[in-house]
């Protein structure tokens, strides 16, 4: 998973991320990757064994502020011997980074890393086997989208974090004023009611070209897929009827608005987009309306979610489940104090409050209740009923690397043949699944 | 009118390449030497030099070129112990027709930007030295500018003026009329790119070749023209016929810088389409970052490095070449 979220920055950068760009070298030296891998920023150690820091690298939006102050003084209390030292990374170019930091000597002790991309990192044998402290975290009640990839054999990589899918978040003023009265519960009435609010200054959805998570939710509707697998390889789908159909959809729906045919929900930030009033809806995980209103407070009261509605009334429309791990490389100094933070961020307490602090769904099955109260998890839950997975090839993390998906829709809505791009688009996938 | 060829041979700069080879500079050297052995200050004096290239770029290097034999991925990255597997990855890539068509581009990329280097820059250094003092100094502020400006920067902008719905390029477009550029995505089709990108490393690399150009230019000594004028030469006769012969080795060394430049172009391509749309702007370097960092294969990424920088030194032996022959003909 690339981005759960987009938003303005609702989290504090704890510290100023100087591994970015860290590969912005020529490319001559691409393939010297692996000698400049070693030249990570260092874990403090006292020597005098007083107090140990452990890093920690959470992604963009994975919590607020006020969650982090709060869980780490708490966990700085409980384990005075132990300080925490977070680093927010940005979603964008992370798989160079979690692969350069794993590779390296000096590793950060607990990376948060997507769970489309942690099958690759644990197939790389860089990450720390928690097999045996499965059933200790309660591992029997864990939700299988978050703790499957993490997983090979009896060998587990990834511990689930949390979870998330995508719902429409709407303006309910803008849809009063619109005249409609309740939220549409199929594809036909969503276009009806989008093609009414998107007159005037108002888009109707604000849907950027590049929402490639959105297009693959109508894909699977369709009946099709990004991918499938023969035998033993895997083959890009976009070019099935069934896939074209869903880019089809997809055009539809972006025309009801001024979304960007060539940039991403992230760029501009969709919130952002959103808090400025005249949006009617954007396909966001809800989380995005904590967001929308701490940037413009003017909203507040105002956001409603629906899920994203499927061909029939009957079943939403299908969505992608995201989520997160909690991976600890093998490289860490301070293996204990590592294990001992992922246990109480992935644990039951601070799961409840991370729930509700983002709107996620806990990494727990159990643990689901505590979204009761909350009206876009609720229609998240709803939405999750329809829940899909990308394709299950270790090899996934590099077509999202570089994404083909994402130039293919963009050609699309620019006006290129849609046969012709998705043939092309398909190949690329192939070929990054084939690993060359 | 022709130039006799010992006034050209006298007036060039040609120490630039000649330097110790000339006869009269090669009797220069030996009496200030120390006469009949062999001194080890000079060696010493550049052992610091020979020992940091060594470490920061040989050591480098060569860990590319064993990369390239060896089957290394990001299992062999993490946990070390790569095996060799021979031209393995050299074959892999010279049978996958991708490689080839990156290649072709790469060339016709090369090609498209160093002519249009080469001629921009000089007309712009004939300009300067017609130009009156204020309007020079002027110009070459401008061209100094552009040089001095960090190319992440220039690029960033440039990717501004290109966006498809605030870009201010599309609003000039639209304001003269031409409504089909109302939110028109450059970067979604190929040739509109791969166009957009020669523009943009043309112009950062101009104001280099025009200055060294342009200081050229000044060395020519103006009785040269004078008695071409004299003659009748005008124009393109006399650019043919004194500029360009006199300047032949500044011209062959601008020629080839710009070629290496363009050749290794990395972070313009990157920053502005990653390679895209459809691979319409991949060129080796950025095809060998793509294998390394997306697919994590560094050994193919290794194979493509190595391919690359033969490449361009085949394209610079025939430039070598070329000039050495002019060299012994004279």
């Amino acid at each position: 998973m690339q981005t759960l979220t987009s938003g303005p920055l609702v989290t504090k950068t704890y510290e100023v991320n100087v591994r970015k760009n860290r590969f912005a070298a020529s490319a001559l030296a691409a393939g010297l990757a692996a000698s400049l891998a070693a030249c990570s920023s260092g874990t403090s150690e006292d020597p005098s064994g007083e107090a140990t820091t452990i890093d920690v690298w959470l992604m963009r939006d994975s919590v607020t502020d006020a969650f982090l102050d709060e869980f780490v003084a708490d966990f700085e209390a409980d384990n005075p011997n132990t300080d925490v030292n977070v680093q927010i990374q940005e979603w964008d170019g992370i798989g160079q980074r979690v692969v350069s930091a794993i590779a390296s000597n000096d590793a950060p002790d607990v990376i948060e890393v997507g769970n489309t991309q942690v099958a690759q990192y644990a197939a790389s044998g860089g990450l720390t086997d928690l097999g045996d402290k499965v059933s200790e975290l309660g591992g029997a009640d864990w939700i299988p989208g978050l703790a499957e990839p993490g997983r090979i054999g009896d060998a587990q990589y990834g511990i689930p974090y949390y979870a998330a899918n995508r719902v429409v978040v709407y303006n309910t003023e803008l849809f009063e004023a619109a005249g409609i009265t309740g939220p549409p519960t199929t594809r036909d009435e969503w276009i009806a009611a989008t093609t009414t609010l998107n007159s005037g200054d108002v888009q109707g959805i604000y849907l950027p070209g590049q929402n490639w998570y959105a297009l693959a939710g109508f894909v699977w509707d369709e009946g099709g897929d990004l991918a499938v697998q023969d035998g033993e390889t895997w083959k890009g789908a976009l070019d099935t009827p069934e896939a074209l159909a869903g880019m089809d959809f997809y055009a539809q729906l972006q025309a009801l608005g001024k979304g960007p045919k060539d940039s991403d929900e992230a760029n501009p930030p969709q919130v952002d987009v959103f808090s400025a009033g005249d949006v009617a809806q954007i396909i966001a995980t809800p989380g995005a309306g904590r967001q929308i209103v701490e940037a413009n407070p003017e909203l507040e009261g105002k956001i409603g979610y629906f899920p994203v509605p499927g061909k029939t009334a009957d079943e939403p429309g299908a969505v992608f489940t995201g989520g997160s791990n909690l991976v600890i490389p093998v490289a860490t100094s301070h293996p204990d104090e590592a294990y001992t933070f992922v246990a109480a961020l992935a644990g039951d307490e601070w799961q409840e409050k991370l729930a509700v602090a983002m709107s996620y769904v806990p990494n727990k099955t159990t643990l689901a209740d505590v979204l009761a109260d909350d009206p876009g998890a609720a229609a998240m839950a709803i939405g999750a009923h329809n829940g899909h997975a990308t394709p299950n090839s270790p090899e996934w993390a590099a077509v999202e690397a570089n994404n083909p998906i994402k130039n293919y829709m963009t050609q699309v809505l620019t006006g290129a043949d849609p046969n012709e791009a998705a043939t092309t688009a398909s190949e690329a996938i192939t070929s990054a699944l084939s690993g060359g | 009118m022709t130039v006799p060829s010992e006034v050209a041979a006298r007036t060039t700069p040609h120490t630039v390449k000649r330097g110790a080879s000339s006869p009269r500079d090669r009797h220069r050297t030996r009496t200030n030497a120390p006469r009949g052995r062999t001194s080890f200050w000079p060696y010493l004096l550049v052992a610091p030099t020979v020992l940091l290239i060594g470490a920061v770029l040989g050591y480098p290097v060569v860990r590319n070129v064993v990369m390239s034999f060896q089957e290394f991925g990001l299992r062999e990255l993490v946990q070390g112990a790569p095996a060799f597997v021979g031209l393995a990855n050299y074959r892999e890539l010279f049978a996958d027709h991708v490689f080839w068509e990156v290649v072709v581009r790469t060339l016709a990329f090369t090609a498209v930007n160093v002519v249009l280097i080469m001629v921009l820059s000089t007309l712009v250094a004939l300009m300067l030295a017609r130009l009156g003092r204020v309007l020079r100094v002027a110009v070459m502020t401008g061209l100094v500018v552009v040089w001095a400006m960090p190319v992440i920067a220039a690029t960033t902008v440039w990717q501004w003026l290109f966006q498809s719905r605030f870009g201010v390029v599309n609003w000039v477009l639209v304001q003269l009329g031409l409504d089909q550029f109302q939110d028109y995505s450059w970067l979604a089709n190929g040739s509109a790119t791969f166009a957009l990108i020669v523009v943009l490393v043309v112009w950062q690399s101009v104001p280099f070749a025009a200055l060294t150009l342009y200081a050229g230019l000044t060395t020519v000594p103006a009785e040269l023209f004078e008695a071409a004028r004299i003659d009748g030469a005008a124009g393109w006769a006399l650019f043919r016929r004194i500029t360009f012969p006199v300047l032949r080795s500044l011209f062959g060394l601008i020629a080839s810088l710009e070629v290496i430049w363009v050749f290794k172009c990395f972070v313009q391509i990157w920053a502005i389409s990653e390679g895209g749309p459809n691979d319409a702007t991949t060129t080796l370097p950025v095809y060998a970052y793509q294998v390394a960092q997306t697919l994590n294969r560094y050994d193919l990424a290794g194979a493509v490095s190595v391919i690359t920088v033969v490449v361009l030194t085949i394209l610079l032996l025939v430039y070598f070449r070329q000039s050495l022959r002019q060299e012994t003909n004279r």
